[in-house]
């Protein structure tokens, strides 16, 4: 449309509309022909990026969004093993979208990948996907989140948020010194993960009466919800000791909000043992965290793969919990990225 | 062109209303540090709404800005934590904040300037352009870190700046600065939306584009320039947000494109465009902020939360539907 107005809308330039209307024309045969050229185009990149037929075997692993530490984390790790054992890697991510895992599961099963190292989008959505793997022969390693069946993956090895939450309430209490009204920012809600942390902190702090729950938001695991929401609600509560959150990012939201209103002396704990809140932590920042062993747990998803691939079987039960470990000022030093250094 | 009276009026009556309901729930919604908490938190979601009139106004729309938000905070944390590269020229500790805040309110703008000549010099339907833009800006923000946060923005001790948090914590006759910057923003849009020749001409292109075009108006020109100012107007909130948090993490401001539009919208300014206001926008921003906070501190559940700031917005409009209107 444009092209056809061009002359007439800039008068200044109509001494040169006849060579205009021809390079216009010119312009609109290539517009024509763009569709077939872009194909043409993409085609030959493609040709020349595809690898040759794979002389080694590939794990595909399939993650979260790495604009979370977590995940990159674990990614990198499963990668990096994976590497070591000889084996070439495929990394994406499904950004929590089912849909696109299930494409991402379909990609892998159309390379004829030897396994899928998955952290899932979602317990029941996840489901149908792997009984495809399954069928096509493609053994499936589930890591951090597990789904809502069993016999379909091989392996499902998840840190022991539960365990962990815990370990984090008790250390609050011990902080809090079993009295005072504290806040809890919570994780996404519809997220499981989320509901099995504050279960776990509360099956632990619901048991010393002097400790009061003010008031109970979701931050969604975000930062910046996480500084919003705690500046509003020390609006409603005053004199509140502590802060427990579900994750690090929260907390450290939450503990930007407290600082900018002078509210420096309150409890902040938190959770995951991302590196950020490891450093808060040993700065004094943080009161304390609790990491989930991430990376320790990739490396031994990929470990099983070897196993499973050279043996026939991974020599352990399907589900797998590793622990969590409490990280306070006293031994932040001791710990790096998602497990101990 | 100017809003008339009694549509800002209406949605003042809203700001009252949703207000007074809260105030009646929370005895601490009116207090005047609650106040100011919530303006604060509205100015985040105010800038991205200006940028957002002057884009829907010309009969635009932009998607980009939450991305903008992600990338400018990046760019921010990113300089502020290679601050080496200055060291070396010598600059001393303040310039080197300000080079910061430039460099990231530059970028900001030519992301707006890319979108405004994709819009304006190659006729690519806005909603399309501003989404390409919107997932480079977002990508680049996660490449710029490989997805990590930029924790610590406070500068370097051995600089002895105070650096950038001071954009969010900082206080001017105890008020918070993002609440100035949200004031000094609003008046120079509003006098340049109403009283400019600029003003009058993105009216005139967002009412008529072709009129507008025969009357002389240099219609690509200001296309371009409308989501520039929503790029600048971005880039500042990413500003503010980094400066707030203390850190720069590149998926801050997703979804925060549909909040401004709401705000826009909820503040009387039509999505065909030629029709609206700056100080609309403002009283748009304001309800939404109040639900935001007001059901915070009320202690309902997120998922209500979710159901009711739907209903207001869905209601607002409706209820500015059925109003009379003079033309």
């Amino acid at each position: 449309m444009y092209a056809q107005f061009g002359y007439q809308r800039s008068p200044w330039r109509t001494h040169s509309c006849v060579p205009r209307r021809v390079s216009t024309r010119r312009l609109c045969a290539l517009r024509r022909r763009a569709p077939l050229l872009l194909v043409l185009a993409l085609a030959s990149l493609f040709a020349a990026c595809s690898p040759a037929p794979p002389a080694r075997k590939t794990i595909a692993i399939i993650t979260p969004s790495h604009d979370n530490p977590f995940f990159k984390a674990e990614a990198d790790a499963a990668a990096a093993r994976a590497g070591e054992l000889g084996y070439l890697t495929t990394v994406n991510s499904h950004d929590d979208d089912a849909h696109r895992q299930d494409e991402l599961i379909d990609v892998a099963v159309a390379n004829r990948a030897s396994a899928i190292v998955l952290d899932n989008a979602g317990a029941d959505a996840t489901v149908a996907a792997l009984r495809k793997a399954k069928a096509a022969g493609i053994p499936c390693f589930l890591i951090d989140r597990e789904i809502n069946a069993t016999g379909v993956a091989v392996a499902q090895i998840v840190s022991n948020n539960y365990q962990g939450a815990q370990l984090g309430g008790q250390e609050f209490v011990r902080l809090m010194g079993e009295k005072g009204s504290y806040l809890e920012l919570l994780g996404r809600e519809s997220d499981n993960n989320a509901q099995i942390r504050t279960r776990g902190f509360h099956d632990v702090i619901d048991r010393y009466p002097g400790l009061i729950l003010a008031g109970q938001q979701s931050a969604n695991w975000s930062q910046t919800e996480g500084f919003q929401k705690m500046e509003t609600m020390i609006q409603a509560h005053h004199g509140v000791k502590g802060v427990i959150a579900g994750n690090d990012t929260m907390a450290l939201g939450a503990r930007a909000a407290l600082e900018a209103a002078g509210l420096d002396k309150v409890i902040v704990v938190g959770f995951d043992g991302s590196p950020d809140a490891i450093a808060a932590v040993g700065r004094g920042a943080l009161e304390a965290t609790v990491l989930q062993p991430a990376s320790v747990i990739a490396r031994l998803a990929v470990e099983e793969v070897h196993k499973f691939l050279t043996t026939g079987a991974t020599g352990a039960p399907e589900k797998q919990s590793i622990d969590c470990e409490l990280v306070t000022p006293a031994n932040a030093a001791e710990f790096g990225l998602f497990g101990r250094k | 062109m100017r809003a008339h009276f009694g549509e800002l009026s209406r949605a003042l009556l809203a700001v009252v209303l949703v207000g007074g309901i809260f105030a009646w729930i929370s005895p601490a919604f009116l207090t005047s540090a609650n106040l100011t908490i919530l303006v604060k938190h509205v100015a985040i979601n105010a800038i991205l709404g200006i940028g957002m009139t002057f884009v829907i106004l010309s009969g635009g729309i932009d998607l980009s800005v939450g991305a903008i938000v992600g990338l400018a905070g990046m760019v921010a944390g990113g300089l502020i934590h290679h601050g080496l590269v200055f060291r070396g020229w010598g600059v001393v500790v303040y310039q080197h904040t300000w080079l910061v805040v430039a460099a990231a309110l530059a970028t900001g703008l030519a992301v707006g300037l890319v979108n405004g000549l994709l819009v304006s010099r190659l006729s690519v339907a806005p909603f399309i352009a501003t989404l390409g833009t919107l997932y480079m800006a977002r990508g680049a923000a996660l490449l710029s870190s490989g997805g990590a946060t930029f924790p610590d923005l406070g500068g370097r001790p051995e600089l002895g700046n105070t650096g950038l948090p001071v954009l969010g914590a900082g206080t001017f006759a105890s008020i918070p600065l993002p609440i100035w910057i949200m004031l000094g923003f609003a008046l120079v849009a509003a006098v340049v939306a109403a009283r400019t020749p600029f003003g009058r001409r993105v009216y005139a292109v967002g009412g008529n584009e072709r009129a507008a075009e025969l009357s002389g108006v240099r219609v690509r020109g200001i296309k371009t320039a409308v989501y520039a100012i929503s790029g600048f107007c971005a880039a500042a909130v990413g500003l503010i947000i980094a400066a707030e948090l203390g850190a720069a993490h590149p998926a801050t401001g997703e979804t925060f494109e549909l909040n401004a539009i709401a705000a826009v919208v909820l503040g009387g300014t039509s999505l065909s465009g030629g029709r609206g206001s700056i100080g609309g926008t403002i009283v748009g921003a304001l309800v939404i902020g109040e639900l935001a906070d007001g059901l915070v501190l009320a202690g309902v559940s997120e998922f209500w939360q979710f159901v009711i700031r739907g209903l207001v917005i869905v209601l607002a409009v409706v209820v500015d539907q059925l109003q009379p209107r003079r033309s």
